[in-house]
């Protein structure tokens, strides 16, 4: 080829790319790099706009100090850091659903067993619906025909049926769900309360009738439940610890896992936020100290942070049981007093304490058939089948084959997916929280995304909101860093 | 592929150059104006109106649109400071301030005073919503007090006697719970209240005891003060253990239960669920149609000193209009009879010109008799306890408002005490105040000047003398003082 020729191509190609260079350059580079300048500026849109041309004024880290001292930032950046607590239980769906589709291929010729399945759920919603009346079954009723009817479809359509039905959270649009899912949650009129109200009836109706289990029994048992987590996981800790597999990092954010959620459970007994933090920060500090004190083959220890990213992902399972059991702790006294007028269903969106439940549901709903359910299934159909007929000659049984081989070698799909997960979690929430709560109530579904617009549309202070911004870039770029520091090494593995 | 490549930018930059020469403004003849606002049938006959008003004063036509998609006021204020705002737009009480900072709004002042539509043409209570420092920067559509609508048959229906013309906060207690006890029978799930949930009588209820958002200079906000916790006791009261008012979300529950989005709380009204209402006579609109006849207007209940929200929607000019004659032209039109007719018969709150509440057509429509009583109410009532909202010039009402309602949720979740909620707001209101002061070098200036004038009131107050009319800058305060014999004509410091 002519040198002539050649520089022909080439300006051809970068012809073609010119509209995706010029569109990046114009939309995403010079916005970026002025956000950063004026993070640090005190750039305020109802003085510098094409009406007003106040001058911009240098302010240094001024916004990132405020921001530092805006207890609405902390209040706010929990509520990201809450509402993300459901991204593990988001990728387990995601590749449990992935899982079932690959199954569901092959259960074209189970029409009968899926008859008689349908069949039995049928009559059990039918039953319900004789049993309660319209008004308490009806909502069982229509969720036993659909379930039954999909059943029915999904084999016969040998799982294409349910491949849409698992991937159309995806392709329907944002606002639409969210709109479906605030009539949904609507305290008296919506499905989910009109299912959980006769639920609730009965439930009220057995704690009514023994008190005492409900009042000591649940308590006892979660308190029992914890402390055999507890010893386990304290256990597992020092025995890693020991064999030189844990590094300091680790131990301490083991320990942090466990002891953040007791410290929680003891403000919730009306234990102040201080002296409960300083009774749960001094067992583990004993526990931590204690343990590191032990001997050990220090030789054998190559960096501080070894082990450090499987505890951060066992404690992001950890935390939220810890906290369901301590709900279980907290609630048992109160159920006997509350079931005597009967437990209503809870106020989904209005209420302070179960809106984040409530929008982390949604969120898990349509991350389960996401695009990471996709990812899954390709990655599922990647591995080579040969693995698997080698494990049946070997005699392993179901889950011996999932943890030995599928687990390991979807491995690189799930890093990628935590990953992306960590990223939009951080930077999700914004159109969430704008269809369904407007942030409340008493901001406790505001996350940052939602902040930085209140802040730089609301109040005109774009400057302190580019800086949050940028705090925020800072925060998922930190914990992307974590996960290739940490998490790749499992995908080498 | 290059020949596609071609074929798609050809038909992309023809169908731009297409769109850019059929744009109404280059294919009519006649200026075109958009006017951002809500498309109802009073809009519109506003508009046939202002172009027969147009014809008969032999002024040059107009075609006028609605542009009711872009009514957000973050879309009016984004759209507005890029440049593509349209030519006249409705402004709310909250939005004013923040609009006619960034320089969005044209200075009409000059020219109201040459065609007639200055703020002297309105209500005095009024005049803050349009005027700031001393400039003008649009002219009311309507205005108008809010006060209690009582629904009489409902009343009937439950032998609950109706409350007098002027009635108090136990009044309201007392009458409330007879009403919410008779309406809901024992053993059912509440569905009747005797008041809606929003818009709340809050400000009210402070200032029936005295108490403002804002000290006599606006320069801080004073609701640290008992008497606004006590406001926040009855409140909280009346809502979380009376069931007087629903919580927002019990709201809108009822909302989605009546399958009706805009106007649920009139149906709901109509149909018993609600004894009273809290709005402003625009009310009427959304009543009438659903035959509600029997009705009567009273004063919102207050402690002591009687008094009345006041506030109007004004329409502004774009700061940025091609059509900045054509555009005032409407604001002077909002002064005609015709247009102040159309609001008096239509009941989109009161005419713009007060001199209007006295004519027939307001005080007694012929086509509806049955509402002369509450015609005459408005009459009674308005002009003389009407008081406008208190917007220090420091900080913007709506950031003020957004503050205030995520504290009023706390409050309503049982996060903070009636005491601690008022001294959130006001130090988050005083922090924001703080910040802005700091930002801008001008409102500094004005604000330590306020600062000293608020000291020396302050010490006259202390002294037990007189203070200044001129001093004052919160219209409460002015009204509150004059009231109470501590106000005294004298010129400005």
């Amino acid at each position: 080829m002519s040198s002539q020729s050649r520089v022909r191509r080439t300006v051809i190609g970068l012809l073609f790319l010119l509209p995706n260079i010029l569109g990046f350059v114009a939309f995403i580079m010079v916005p970026l790099v002025m956000s950063l300048g004026m993070s640090f500026t005190d750039w305020d849109i109802l003085r510098n706009n094409i009406f007003r041309h106040e001058p911009l004024h240098f302010i240094g880290a001024g916004n990132y100090l405020r921001l530092l001292h805006s207890a609405q930032f902390w209040q706010y950046l929990a509520n990201t850091f809450f509402l993300m607590l459901g991204l593990p239980f988001a990728m387990a769906g995601s590749l449990g659903a992935a899982l079932l589709l690959t199954q569901a291929g092959r259960a074209r010729h189970r029409i009968k067993p899926a008859l008689v399945l349908a069949g039995l759920v049928l009559a059990g919603s039918g039953f319900v619906l004789l049993r309660c009346g319209m008004a308490a079954g009806g909502v069982w009723f229509i969720f036993g025909v659909l379930a039954a009817g999909t059943l029915l479809v999904g084999v016969l359509t040998g799982g294409t049926l349910y491949r849409t039905l698992f991937y159309l959270p995806n392709f329907t649009a944002g606002v639409a769900t969210f709109v479906l899912w605030k009539k949904l949650y609507n305290p008296s009129t919506g499905p989910v309360n009109l299912a959980l109200a006769p639920v609730l009836d009965g439930f009220s109706r057995w704690v009514r009738a023994a008190p005492g289990i409900f009042a000591y029994g649940l308590p006892l048992l979660c308190a029992g439940l914890i402390l055999l987590v507890a010893g386990w996981h304290f256990r597992r800790l020092r025995r890693q610890w020991d064999g030189s597999e844990l590094g300091l990092m680790g131990l301490i954010t083991g320990t942090i896992a466990m002891v953040g959620p007791f410290g929680l459970m003891l403000s919730w007994f009306g234990l102040g936020s201080g002296p409960a933090t300083a009774v749960a920060g001094g067992i583990g500090v004993l526990f931590a100290g204690f343990t590191a004190r032990r001997s050990r083959n220090w030789g054998r220890v190559k960096t501080l942070d070894k082990g450090l990213g499987a505890e951060v992902v066992l404690g992001l399972v950890l935390v939220p049981v810890l906290l369901l059991l301590g709900g279980g702790l907290v609630l048992g006294p109160t159920l006997p007093a509350a079931a005597a007028t009967g437990i209503a269903p809870p106020d989904w969106l209005g209420d302070y304490y179960w809106a984040k439940p409530a929008l982390m549901m949604m969120m898990l709903w349509a991350a389960i058939g996401s695009n990471n359910m996709i990812l899954y299934l390709a990655g599922l159909s990647n591995i080579p089948p040969e693995l698997y007929e080698a494990a049946d000659m070997d005699g392993a049984s179901a889950a011996q084959r999932f943890w030995h081989i599928t687990w390991p070698q979807l491995a690189p799909v799930t890093f990628f997916i935590c990953i992306m997960s960590v990223i939009s979690g951080l930077q999700g929430g914004f159109e969430m929280a704008r269809a369904m709560t407007l942030g409340g109530p008493a901001g406790s579904t505001t996350t940052l995304s939602y902040y930085i617009f209140t802040e730089g549309f609301e109040t005109g202070r774009l400057g302190y909101a580019s800086a949050v911004a940028w705090a925020l870039f800072a925060l998922v770029f930190a914990l992307s860093l974590f996960n290739f520091r940490y998490g790749s090494r499992h995908v080498d593995d | 592929m290059k020949r596609a490549f071609l074929i798609v930018f050809l038909i992309l930059a023809g169908s731009s150059a297409w769109l850019y020469w059929t744009q109404p403004d280059r294919v009519e003849k006649i200026p075109v104006l958009y006017w951002t606002t809500q498309d109802d049938p009073t809009k519109r006959e506003t508009i046939a109106l202002f172009k027969s008003w147009l014809q008969d004063h032999k002024l040059p036509p107009v075609d006028l649109r609605i542009d009711n998609v872009n009514q957000d006021p973050t879309k009016k204020l984004a759209q507005g400071l890029a440049g593509v705002g349209s030519d006249l737009f409705d402004i709310y009480t909250f939005q004013t301030e923040l609009f006619a900072s960034s320089g969005m709004l044209m200075d009409v002042t000059d020219k109201a005073q040459e065609l007639g539509f200055g703020p002297e043409a309105t209500y005095p209570a009024v005049r803050s919503d349009m005027v700031i420092d001393g400039r003008q920067y649009g002219f009311p559509r309507n205005a108008g007090g809010t006060i209690c609508w009582i629904s009489r048959d409902t009343f009937a229906r439950y032998g609950i006697p109706e409350p007098t013309f002027r009635w108090s906060w136990d009044d309201f207690e007392r009458i409330g719970r007879a009403f919410v006890t008779a309406a809901n029978p024992p053993g059912t799930r509440q569905r009747a209240y005797f008041m809606q949930a929003a818009p709340r009588p809050i400000q009210v209820l402070r200032r029936g005891l005295g108490l403002s958002d804002f000290n006599e200079t606006m320069t801080r906000c004073i609701l640290d003060d008992p008497r606004n916790a006590e406001v926040m006791r009855r409140l909280y009261r009346w809502t979380v253990e009376l069931h007087l008012f629903p919580t927002l979300a019990e709201e809108n529950a009822m909302s989605a239960d009546a399958g009706r989005a805009g106007d649920a709380i009139f149906y709901n009204f109509a149909k018993g669920r609600y004894a009273t209402l809290y709005l402003p006579r625009w009310a009427l609109i959304r009543i009438r149609p659903l035959g509600i006849r029997n009705l009567r207007a009273i004063e919102p209940f207050n402690s002591g000193f009687s008094n009345m929200e006041f506030a109007c929607g004004v329409i502004s000019v774009y700061a940025g209009t091609k059509h900045p004659v054509e555009a005032v032209r409407f604001l002077q039109y909002l002064t005609s009879d015709r247009f102040n007719d159309l609001i008096a018969r239509c009941g989109d709150s009161l005419p713009p010109v007060p001199r209007f509440l006295h004519t027939e057509a307001f005080l007694h429509p012929p086509d509806h008799p049955e509402e002369w009583t509450v015609e005459e109410s408005f009459l009674k009532l308005d002009p003389v306890l009407g008081i406008a909202y208190c917007r220090s010039p420091f900080v913007f009402l709506g950031t003020v408002y957004r503050i205030e309602n995520e504290v009023y949720d706390s409050l309503l979740a049982g996060r903070v005490s009636p005491e601690d909620s008022g001294r959130m707001e006001a130090d988050r209101v005083n922090a924001e105040i703080a910040l802005n002061v700091q930002a801008d070098a001008a409102l500094r200036r004005k604000y330590e000047a306020m600062l000293q004038v608020q000291q020396r009131i302050d010490r006259l107050r202390a002294e037990g003398r007189k203070v200044p009319a001129a001093w004052i800058t919160n219209p409460f305060d002015l009204v509150y003082y004059r009231t109470k014999g501590w106000l005294e004509e004298e010129p400005r410091p």
